[in-house]
C-alpha cells in the first residue's frame, strides 16, 4: 500500500460527493434496519440463538466441515481444500482450461475478492465478468468494493452515468432505470455464453451438503442454474450444523443488511442438476482457509469467525460513516474489517486499521451474531503496541509514565497539579489549542483540549464538595 | 487439470487450531422454540397477500375454472410466447391446452436440453410454474427442481406467473424450512435445488434506488386457486 490510513482517510473526508453518498447510505441502512426489526417478536432472541449456533459450530468446525463434505460427495459434488487464495485460483484455472471455459459469470463474493481471483483469471487470459449491479459498476470503473453488501455505495448516479456511456458505448444512461436495463442487457449475453458460474455462499449446511446464497437481483439464481458449471468458493466458517437453523439467520440476515424482512432469492443448492439426466453439469465447492485457521487458534479472537457479512456495523460505525470504505485500504472495511483484515492478512501490513475506531460500541450494539468488535479491536490494538507495529515511542513512554504514577499516589498528586498548571498556562478562552510536542501535539491538531476549571477531585472530595 | 486428490491440510489445521488431534462428534444444541405461527387460514391467506403486494408482486384470487382467464388477463396472446414448467398442478387444470385453444402460443419446456431451455426460455415473454410452498410471513414463494424446468421458467422471461393452492401457504419461515430440511434429509443423493421468491428481481445498488427487473422477472403474479 502506497498511501496509509491517515493519508486516504483525509483524501475521503475532502470530496464532498463521496461525503454526501455515504452520509444519505448510511442513514438510509440504519433506518431500514431501526423499521425491519421491529417486525419480529423477539430480536434479541434471535441474536442469542444464532450467536449460539455459531459459537458451537466454531468449536467443532472439525466434525461439521467433514460431515458437510461427506453430503456433497455423495450428491455427485466436487470438493477441494484450499490453504490459500493462490490454491483456489489455480484450482479455477485448470477446471477451466480443462473444460474449455473462456469467460467466466460471477456473482458478488467477498471471499473471492479477498484472494484477487479476478487478477489471476484475467492473467490466465478467462474472462471473470461481475454480475451484481455494484459490482459490475466496480469493475468497469476498476476499482474495490466499498461496502460488503452494497459495493458501489460511494459513487454518484451520475459518476455511473458517465461510466458507463464512457465503458460501454451505448449512449448515456440518464435515470436509474435506464442504467439498471442497460445492465441487464449487457449481462444477460454473458450469462448465456458463460461455460462456468463463480459464486460464493451465506451459508453450508452440514447435515444436508446444502449451499444456500442470499440476493436480490437474480444474478445468483443465473449463475448457478444457466452455465453447466457452478464453482462455490466458501470460507471455511460459513457452515451451520442443521437446516432447520436457518431460519433464525435467513430472518437475521436480511433485516440486518438491507432492511428487508426477506431478499428477493434464496437459493438453496445441492450438487451438481440433473446428473441423472444430462451430462456435463458439475458442482465445485472449495473450501478456503486463506488464514481462517490462525483466527480460529487464538481463542480471544475466534469469534470473530461468526460473522454472517450483513454490514450493519459498517453503517453504525462513526468511522465507516466519515471515511467510507476505500479508504480503510483492504477488502473487508468497518469494523469487522478492522478486526479480520490485520488477522487475514498480517498485523504488520494492516495493523493501523484497530485504530480507527472510536469504540463506541454502536458496532456491538447492531452485530446480528453479537460479535463483541470492540473489545477485539483493543486486544489487536495491544498486540500491536506490543509488536512494535504503532511506532509511537513517545506515547509509549508516557502511558508508562502515567501507570506508574497511577501506583504511586503522592506522585499521582503532584503530577496532576503540573499538568493542571501548564495546561491553563496554555489554554486560551479556556481550550488548548495546540500542545508543543508529539504525542500530546498529534492529539490537538485535529481536536481542542479543554482546560480544567477548579481543583482536583480528591482536593474536592477531601473538603466534601461534590 | 491437476490432481486433487485427499489433500485435508486445511482440516488438520482446523483441529490444531482447536487443540485436538481427531475429531469428535459434539453434543448437538438443543432445538430452538420457534416463534408461534398464526393458525387461522383466512389471516394466514391475508398476510400471504400482503405481503406480496408490500415487494411489488401482484396477488389474484380465483376458481380453477377461471385460472385460464386470469393468466390471458395478466398476458394476453398476443404478448409472446408462454413457457411453462412440468408441473403437475399446470398438467392437472390443462392450462397449456386451453392457452393454446385460446390463441396463445406456448412453450412446453418437458424433455427439452439445457442448451435449447436456456435459449428459448431468454426469448420467452412468461414463464408460468407452480410452487412447491408459499410462505404468508414474507409473501415468499419456494419452487424446486422437483418440478422440472420450474426454476429457469420462473428466472428467465421478464414475466413469471406463480400458480399457488390456498393449502399451499403456510404461516411461518419454520414451516416450510423445516419441510424442505426433511426433504432435503431425504433426498441426499439427488441433485435437488429449491429458489425463495420473494417478489420480482430487484436492485437498491444505485444511490439505494429501488429498480425492479434487474437480472430476473420484472413482473411477479402470483394467482391462488383453491
Amino acid at each position: 500500500m502506497t498511501t496509509n490510513l491517515t493519508e486516504r482517510s483525509h483524501a475521503a473526508l475532502g470530496d464532498s460527493t463521496l461525503q454526501r453518498a455515504l452520509g444519505k447510505a448510511t442513514n438510509t441502512f440504519i433506518e431500514r434496519r431501526r423499521e425491519a426489526i421491529t417486525s419480529v417478536d423477539d430480536w434479541e432472541a434471535l441474536r442469542v440463538r444464532a450467536r449460539r449456533v455459531k459459537e458451537h459450530t466454531i468449536n467443532h468446525l472439525d466434525h461439521y466441515l467433514t460431515q458437510l463434505v461427506e453430503n456433497v460427495e455423495a450428491q455427485k459434488g466436487k470438493v477441494f481444500w484450499a490453504q490459500t487464495g493462490e490454491d483456489v485460483s489455480r484450482y479455477i484455472i485448470d477446471l477451466a482450461r480443462a473444460r474449455g471455459v473462456t469467460s467466466v459469470v460471477k456473482s458478488k463474493s467477498m471471499a473471492t475478492e479477498e484472494i484477487e481471483l479476478n487478477h489471476a483469471l484475467e492473467a490466465a487470459r478467462i474472462v471473470p465478468v461481475e454480475t451484481d449491479l455494484g459490482e459490475y459498476i466496480i469493475q468497469l470503473a476498476n476499482e474495490k468494493p466499498s461496502h460488503i453488501i452494497v459495493p458501489a455505495i460511494h459513487k454518484t448516479r451520475d459518476q455511473i452515468s458517465d461510466l458507463f456511456e464512457e465503458k460501454l458505448g451505448q449512449g448515456r444512461p440518464h435515470e436509474v432505470a435506464d442504467i439498471t436495463r442497460l445492465a441487464r442487457q449487457r449481462l444477460r449475453n454473458e450469462f448465456l455464453s458463460a461455460g462456468m458460474g463463480i459464486t460464493g455462499a451465506n451459508f453450508l449446511i452440514a447435515e444436508t451438503g446444502t449451499l444456500v446464497l442470499v440476493e436480490n437481483e437474480g444474478n445468483i439464481r443465473l449463475s448457478t442454474q444457466v452455465p453447466k458449471i457452478h464453482v462455490a468458493v466458501v470460507g471455511i466458517e460459513k457452515v451451520i450444523p442443521k437446516y432447520s437453523d436457518l431460519s433464525v439467520f435467513l430472518r437475521l440476515l436480511a433485516r440486518s443488511g438491507t432492511g428487508q424482512k426477506q431478499t428477493a432469492y434464496v437459493s438453496f443448492l445441492n450438487g451438481p442438476r440433473q446428473v441423472d439426466r444430462e451430462p456435463g453439469f458439475e458442482f465445485h465447492l472449495i473450501l478456503m482457509d486463506n488464514g481462517r485457521t490462525r483466527i480460529l487458534a487464538d481463542e480471544h479472537m475466534r469469534e470473530s469467525l461468526y460473522c454472517i457479512r450483513c454490514g450493519a456495523c459498517l453503517n453504525v460505525c462513526p468511522v465507516y460513516q466519515k471515511i467510507g470504505g476505500q479508504a480503510y485500504g483492504w477488502i473487508y472495511p468497518g469494523p469487522i474489517g478492522a478486526v479480520i483484515s490485520p488477522q487475514l492478512q498480517s498485523l504488520e501490513q494492516a495493523g493501523e486499521l484497530p485504530f480507527a475506531s472510536s469504540l463506541c460500541g454502536a458496532c456491538r450494539d447492531a452485530c446480528p451474531v453479537q460479535i463483541n468488535l470492540p473489545d477485539m479491536l483493543l486486544g489487536l490494538r495491544a498486540a500491536a503496541k506490543e509488536s512494535k507495529i504503532d511506532k509511537k515511542a513517545g506515547e509509549q513512554t508516557m502511558m508508562r509514565g502515567y501507570a506508574f504514577a497511577a501506583r504511586h499516589p503522592k506522585l499521582f498528586a503532584l503530577g496532576g497539579k503540573l499538568m493542571r498548571t501548564f495546561t491553563r498556562l496554555m489554554a486560551k478562552d479556556g481550550q488548548v489549542k495546540s500542545a508543543p510536542f508529539a504525542p500530546l501535539s498529534d492529539w490537538t491538531k485535529y481536536r481542542d483540549f479543554p482546560a480544567p476549571r477548579g481543583g482536583s477531585f480528591r482536593a474536592r472530595w477531601k473538603k466534601g464538595t461534590k | 487439470m491437476t490432481e486433487v486428490g485427499k489433500q485435508d491440510g486445511v482440516l488438520d489445521n482446523v483441529r490444531r487450531a482447536l487443540g485436538r488431534t481427531t475429531t469428535v462428534a459434539p453434543v448437538p444444541l438443543e432445538d430452538f422454540a420457534a416463534p408461534r405461527a398464526e393458525s387461522d387460514p383466512d389471516a394466514v391467506l391475508k398476510r400471504f397477500i400482503d405481503e406480496v403486494q408490500l415487494v411489488r408482486g401482484a396477488v389474484h384470487l380465483c376458481a380453477s375454472n377461471d385460472l385460464v382467464p386470469t393468466i390471458l388477463q395478466i398476458q394476453p396472446p398476443e404478448a409472446g410466447e408462454i413457457a411453462i414448467s412440468g408441473s403437475h398442478l399446470l398438467s392437472d387444470l390443462a392450462v397449456e391446452r386451453e392457452l393454446v385453444a385460446n390463441g396463445c402460443s406456448v412453450f412446453n419446456t418437458a424433455g427439452v436440453d439445457h442448451e435449447k431451455l436456456v435459449t428459448r426460455l431468454a426469448g420467452a415473454a412468461a414463464g408460468i410454474t407452480s410452487v412447491d410452498y408459499a410462505l404468508a410471513e414474507t409473501g415468499t414463494l419456494a419452487v424446486s427442481s422437483d418440478e422440472p424446468a420450474a426454476l429457469l421458467v420462473s428466472l428467465l422471461p421478464p414475466v413469471h406467473i406463480a400458480i399457488v393452492r390456498r393449502a399451499q401457504i403456510f404461516a411461518s419461515l419454520d414451516e416450510v424450512i423445516n419441510g424442505l430440511g426433511q426433504q432435503a434429509l431425504e433426498a441426499r443423493a439427488g441433485g435437488r435445488s429449491v429458489s425463495f421468491i420473494t417478489g420480482p428481481s430487484r436492485t437498491s445498488d444505485v444511490e439505494l434506488v429501488l429498480s425492479i427487473g434487474v437480472h430476473g422477472p420484472k413482473e411477479l403474479h402470483v394467482i391462488v386457486v383453491p
